[in-house]
């Protein structure tokens, strides 16, 4: 019987330490595996050499799923970019690094492929703190870098202010609340009720308080009051009725909210248990849209409004879209139009810098304006329509820099169970439905 | 008024369900003295058998709850006999209490690969269907399974009370050796207890799919609130793991509801040490 114990008890063992390592064995893997191409070092350029994209992101671990969007992206704008020819006459070649969703692995592999692979140019990444540490090393070399993705505040604010060879695509965290409050503010042209008051719900996470700061910022300037404390409870809550009566006591004109996509599922059942019909419900991102939310709800959540930075049915995002889905079999998300996008960025650069040397590009880079469309690509396929890396700016009375302060995102509401465009209204290819029906 | 009336009902509801969660833990803590740290994933195991009957067989979720009860049993069984007797007569607590742990650990992570991490749901016709009751609304999901509660608890109780069997749990509940001496097979009340209890959590996990997603960490919340309601409701006591659930859901949305939200769970888990410490204090004067 001892025998048999002991058997059983190591086949568990090794059963759980097998389920556990199998999202991380190769999280640990040497700077070298993950490489796509060999290259002998070269100190002299010719002409006809490629130019060198590195890229860092997360290719294994939990994130591996987030960094295969971003890459795809990257490719797919790398493709079009080769298949016309390349950046002056030379091709573009993608080196990947793979920070595992670590930031020591980024800084490594940052420093590897900038001084192994002698990339010309730097793209990443997903977490930022990764992106900070990534942006060190690239400036202690004079490597251009441009986030697509990262979106925290702090990467462009006077602590990084030195950072000069860092630029970022993406709007902000807190653009993507303000741009929340701007949705609230242009829905009345179409709904002909004003919203003057909102309630929080949300996470006690970061993420939470993340989008009460940020809420915080520009109530005033948006002349909208939030009513009462946020109503917020403990990720992977076992029951919500209780905040669900706090907002309905609360009454606000609309709700915002941050979740994770368990508990989002949750916050719509419950509202709907509870008999409560909030008219505007609108999300920041996150679990609101990860594709559980709409195959478990359904109908169900029809209404709620969350910010995107890209969906398939975006008027500038509509074609690229399909021919993306040709491709990959998936359609275009967030990421992979921002890092497609960046490609474009660090093409028009070059081409204008004349050469991959490192100081011409971020020359080039602070003083590229793209109107509209890329020369000889594609219009922007992301919600607003110029990019410029503004040098300095002010932001809730703070200085930024190098950010690009057109960039907005989205606002993207579930009708008939399938996320559709509503503002900016330019863009936005269905109106918006008010009071949300949800069912 | 109403709004009062709503977290009243919200409160014993959910309370309901804490308690039939409850229940399965009470059982086996009561009779054979082992904290079963995995009854969460026992219950996150239920939930995904469910889901894979109601995809795969078409069955419905309400109608798999005895199927579910029953394939619960046989693995609470399986489990009993061939990991936990063995370890019980090493007659270390730690042994006992790693097992448990361990194998919660494994149930989740094996429905992470069985599974994948994303969220899953059960919908059907009366998932989303609530009820209105003047000022209240209840939903009938969770009417049903507070109704299941009074059934199980009930049912339960006179098993223990009136039957040889239950006399039989009772009896290694209270004294093992002794009912040993008497010619009780206490072996196989172990395993009739665990797999009861296992097939309770099954049970709990088959109605959780109709107000609640499915994936594998689904259980860890309710798991920990079992615990609770063993501690409060006294230990193998099937009544007292009523009202304790119960309490506990009340509680919860009465905490919530006069102060805020943002504290209910801490105030929970205040009461809960309150309740340890104030017991411990009278057991030490009575002796």
């Amino acid at each position: 019987m001892k025998k048999l114990l002991g058997i059983l008890l190591s086949v568990l063992m090794a059963g759980t330490m097998l389920t556990a390592c199998g999202t991380s064995t190769s999280e640990g893997e040497p700077a070298g595996g993950s490489t796509s191409t060999e290259t002998t070092t070269e100190t002299t350029e010719a002409s006809s050499d490629p130019i060198k994209i590195g890229t860092i992101y997360a290719m294994s671990g939990d994130k591996a799923a987030i960094g295969e969007n971003i890459l795809r992206g990257i490719d797919f704008a790398v493709a079009e970019i080769n298949a016309k020819g390349g950046v002056n006459g030379r091709m573009l070649e993608v080196v990947r690094g793979d920070h595992a969703g670590d930031a020591a692995t980024g800084k490594s592999e940052a420093e590897r492929l900038i001084t192994q692979e002698h990339v010309d140019v730097m793209m990443g990444c997903h977490m930022s703190t990764v992106t900070e540490v990534v942006a060190q090393v690239c400036q202690q070399y004079g490597v251009p870098m441009i986030t697509a993705i990262s979106t925290l505040d702090k990467l462009s604010d006077a602590d990084h202010a030195q950072y000069d060879y860092f630029f970022r695509l993406c709007p902000l965290n807190s653009i993507y609340v303000k741009d929340m409050l701007e949705y609230l503010k242009d829905s009345s042209e179409q709904t002909g009720e004003e919203i003057k008051t909102v309630a929080i719900f949300t996470d006690k996470a970061a993420i939470g308080q993340e989008l009460i700061r940020c809420v915080n910022l520009f109530a005033d300037e948006y002349g909208i009051e939030v009513l009462g404390d946020p109503i917020d409870y403990s990720s992977g809550a076992a029951d919500l009725s209780a905040q669900i009566l706090a907002l309905k006591q609360l009454n606000p004109d609309a709700i915002l909210c941050d979740s994770y996509v368990n508990d989002a599922i949750l916050f719509v059942n419950t509202l709907k248990e509870q008999n409560y019909q909030p008219k505007m419900i609108v999300a920041k991102a996150n679990g609101f849209t990860d594709p559980s939310f709409t195959t478990s709800l359904g109908s169900a959540a029809n209404g709620v409004a969350s910010v995107v930075e890209f969906n398939n049915d975006l008027t500038n995002g509509k074609e690229i879209n399909e021919d993306f889905k040709a491709e990959y079999g998936v359609d275009m998300n967030g990421h992979s139009a921002e890092s497609y996008t960046v490609v474009w960025l660090f093409k028009s650069a070059i081409e204008a810098a004349g050469s991959t040397d490192g100081e011409a590009v971020k020359k080039a880079l602070s003083e590229l304006v793209i109107d509209g469309s890329f020369a000889g690509g594609r219009n922007i396929v992301l919600p607003y329509s110029k990019i410029k890396f503004e040098a300095e700016y002010d932001l809730a009375g703070e200085k930024h820099y190098r950010d690009n302060t057109s960039a907005s995102v989205a606002i993207a509401q579930v009708q008939n169970g399938e996320w559709k465009t509503v503002w900016p209204f330019e863009f936005a290819s269905a109106k918006i439905e008010y009071p949300a029906p949800l069912q | 008024m109403d709004l009062f009336l709503q977290a009243l009902i919200n409160g014993i509801l959910l309370g309901g369900f804490y308690a039939l969660m409850g229940m399965g833990q009470n059982i086996i803590f009561g009779v054979m003295k082992i904290v079963n740290f995995c009854h969460g994933e026992m219950l996150m195991v239920g939930m995904y058998l469910t889901f894979l009957l109601y995809t795969f067989v078409g069955i419905d979720p309400y109608l798999a709850l005895p199927l579910v009860a029953l394939m619960m049993f046989g693995l609470g069984a399986l489990i009993q006999h061939t990991l936990i007797t063995p370890s019980l007569k090493t007659k270390s607590f730690t042994n006992l209490l790693f097992l448990t742990v361990g194998l919660g650990l494994l149930l989740s992570n094996g429905a992470l690969v069985l599974f994948g991490s994303d969220y899953k749901s059960i919908r059907t016709s009366y998932s989303q269907t609530t009820l209105q009751l003047g000022l209240v609304s209840i939903a009938l999901p969770k009417l049903i399974s507070f109704c299941v509660l009074i059934v199980v608890t009930i049912v339960l109780f006179i098993f223990l009370k009136n039957t040889t069997t239950g006399k039989q749990i009772r009896a290694v509940s209270q004294n093992p050796v002794g009912a040993e001496v008497c010619g009780i097979n206490v072996k196989r009340i172990y395993l009739l207890t665990y797999g009861l209890g296992i097939a309770l959590a099954g049970m709990a996990g088959c109605l959780l799919t109709q107000f609640y997603s499915i994936f594998p960490t689904a259980g860890a919340g309710f798991g920990f609130r079992a615990l609770i309601v063993v501690v409060v409701g006294g230990l193998g006591s099937i009544p007292g793991a009523f009202f304790a659930g119960i309490l506990l859901g009340l509680l919860e949305q009465m905490s919530a509801l006069f102060i805020s939200p943002s504290y209910s769970d801490m105030i929970v888990f205040i009461t809960f040490i309150v309740i340890l410490v104030a017991r411990q204090l009278i057991i030490m004067r009575r002796r």
